[in-house]
């Protein structure tokens, strides 16, 4: 098998793409955003909670996408509840640099995490936007 | 029979590696042909022999490229046997032709309350121009429905004509089924008395034209899926009926006299070609159909037909494909899903192994919402694909389902 498709398509990636976590709709929430990938037709909504600590405490998505855009996501979850919205604008900050192939200067992120296994995305270009899709909707969500 | 050796020889881009040094397959020419050496070479050519202005100056330079842009024009009438050059309109693209007719046409006989018929599987190339129009004249667009062969649904077609239609434009051939439009379709907007307008975008590259046998008013394609250069587009009216219509655009060119009181207008065809047109693009549409021509249109459909339904009969022998409106009246096109994997996996997945196909929604989000898709992958052939791709092809779906779906 092509080492190429098997950095993209990681073990991890796979696994939250076929059983994305933090699927459904966050209740009560007090932030959403759809995030739509004009290219595919790919979309996805994305729902959280901020308390008056400014954390996310709690943050669900659903939508249809592939595998990355699926992955990225669920990813983005996982990582991102609990945070500080501050941390969280950090941590998307690097993912954008980290996906479109600049890793140098990340500031939060580490090889250690879960979304380093979205690195490969870098080698093609057009899948870019697959994996950012759900990021700009909480970056969006966040100026509603 | 086409020597598919000697014309993969032609294509420069056929030599290109991908990725892993694997050999190119490209199964995308809906989206865009690639181009023969010799029309690479000609437009090389005229920028560095024979470039200027057209229609304006009177130096040799502006002679000799309007003769070359007037002389792409006639080849173009030649290629769909239109009745006259008069008829012929060069735009950047196809989708500007359809711009130019929804726009004139419109202004001229469309009020608030009557109807244009498309289909639910056009490309948004010809929805979006009439959404526009249906906007700013209050008329209504009617989508007739399709079979799930990807044919039109007839009786519906029917169904939705009445006297407040005043025109019909549909995909001659659809970019996603592959389906050629039945002629009866046709005939009935003829019997009708209704205008109708084809995309060809798919049509002019795949099966022989002839706008006066099809029976349509109107007929656009593009350049680029003909093996031209990109920013060529052709926009046919019928003379007696683009005579009578406004122009589409106004600039330099399409003038007959000009006074701070306002302008007259020349005669067809210029009087829809305001600007300087795309003549080196143009000219390079001539080649291109020279080229098609020198190999013969009915030959290259066949090639085509018969590799069509070679890869139909491999794909439905594979039980984890599922292909989108399958039979034997596809031409050049099929669209498919492996079962559970998104198209953009089964894409990327096929780069790598250096096989170029589309994934998405093809520009017809229409379509995927009345199929209840979210995307498809589509695979596409051109005059110089042959039997040995698509069994790679094939192999490569199988690799593909077993590393998604293990």
């Amino acid at each position: 098998m092509n080492d190429l498709i098997k950095e993209l398509y990681q073990e991890i990636i796979l696994d939250h793409g076929q059983s994305p976590r933090n699927f459904g709709e966050c209740n009560p929430h007090n932030k959403s955003a759809d995030g739509h990938n004009p290219l595919c037709g790919d979309n996805l909504k994305l729902t959280f909670y901020i308390n008056n600590e400014d954390v996310i405490e709690d943050i669900k998505f659903t939508g249809e996408g592939c595998a990355i855009s699926l992955a990225s996501a669920s990813l983005m979850t996982e990582k991102l509840k609990g945070k500080k919205i501050d941390v969280a604008e950090e941590i998307f900050s690097d993912f954008t640099n980290l996906v479109s192939g600049s890793s140098e200067d990340l500031k939060v992120l580490n090889e250690e995490d879960s979304l380093y296994a979205l690195k490969g995305v870098g080698g093609f270009p057009m899948r870019v936007k697959c994996a950012t899709m759900a990021w700009h909707a909480f970056k969006s969500a966040l100026k509603s | 029979m086409l020597d598919i050796k000697k014309i993969r020889e032609d294509f420069p881009i056929l030599n290109k590696k991908i990725l892993n040094n694997k050999n190119l397959i490209y199964l995308d020419t809906a989206a865009s042909a690639q181009k023969p050496k010799v029309v690479i070479d000609e437009i090389n050519s005229f920028y560095s022999n024979n470039y200027a202005n057209v229609s304006r100056g009177v130096h040799t330079l502006s002679v000799e490229s309007t003769f070359k842009y007037e002389d792409a024009r006639k080849k173009v009438q030649k290629f769909i046997n239109a009745d006259s050059e008069r008829e012929i309109i060069f735009t950047k693209s196809a989708t500007e032709g359809i711009n130019l007719i929804a726009n004139s046409f419109a202004s001229k006989y469309i009020n608030e309350g009557d109807e244009i018929i498309l289909t639910v599987m056009e490309h948004h190339s010809n929805i979006i121009p009439w959404f526009l129009i249906r906007d700013r004249y209050k008329c209504k667009i009617l989508f007739a429905n399709i079979d799930s062969n990807g044919n039109i649904d007839q009786k519906h077609f029917e169904s939705l004509i009445s006297e407040k239609t005043k025109l019909v434009s549909i995909t001659h051939l659809s970019n996603v089924f592959g389906t050629i439009v039945n002629q009866e379709i046709i005939k009935l907007c003829n019997k009708e008395d209704i205008p109708i307008l084809l995309d060809g975008c798919q049509s002019a590259a795949h099966i022989p034209i002839d706008v006066k046998d099809l029976g349509c008013d109107y007929y656009v394609f593009s350049g680029h899926k003909l093996y031209a250069p990109t920013g060529v587009g052709v926009f046919y009216g019928k003379e007696n009926l683009i005579e009578e219509l406004p122009p589409y655009q106004g600039g330099g060119g399409m003038i007959a006299d000009v006074s701070i009181d306002g302008a007259t207008f020349t005669d067809l065809p210029a009087k829809f070609e305001a600007g300087t047109p795309p003549l080196v693009e143009a000219y390079g549409l001539g080649v291109a159909i020279d080229y098609v021509n020198e190999l013969g249109m009915s030959e290259i459909s066949e090639h085509e037909f018969r590799l069509t339904n070679y890869a139909l009969d491999k794909m439905q022998e594979l039980d984890f494909v599922d292909i989108h409106g399958a039979n034997k009246n596809k031409h050049s096109i099929i669209s498919f899903n492996i079962k559970n994997v998104h198209s953009h996996e089964v894409s990327s997945f096929l780069d790598v192994e250096g096989i170029a196909i589309r994934a998405g929604h093809h520009c017809c989000q229409p379509l995927m919402k009345h199929l209840s898709l979210n995307s498809t992958a589509r695979l596409s052939f051109g005059m110089y694909n042959t039997e040995d791709e698509v069994d790679i092809f094939i192999n490569a779906l199988k690799k593909c389902r077993d590393f998604f779906t293990k």
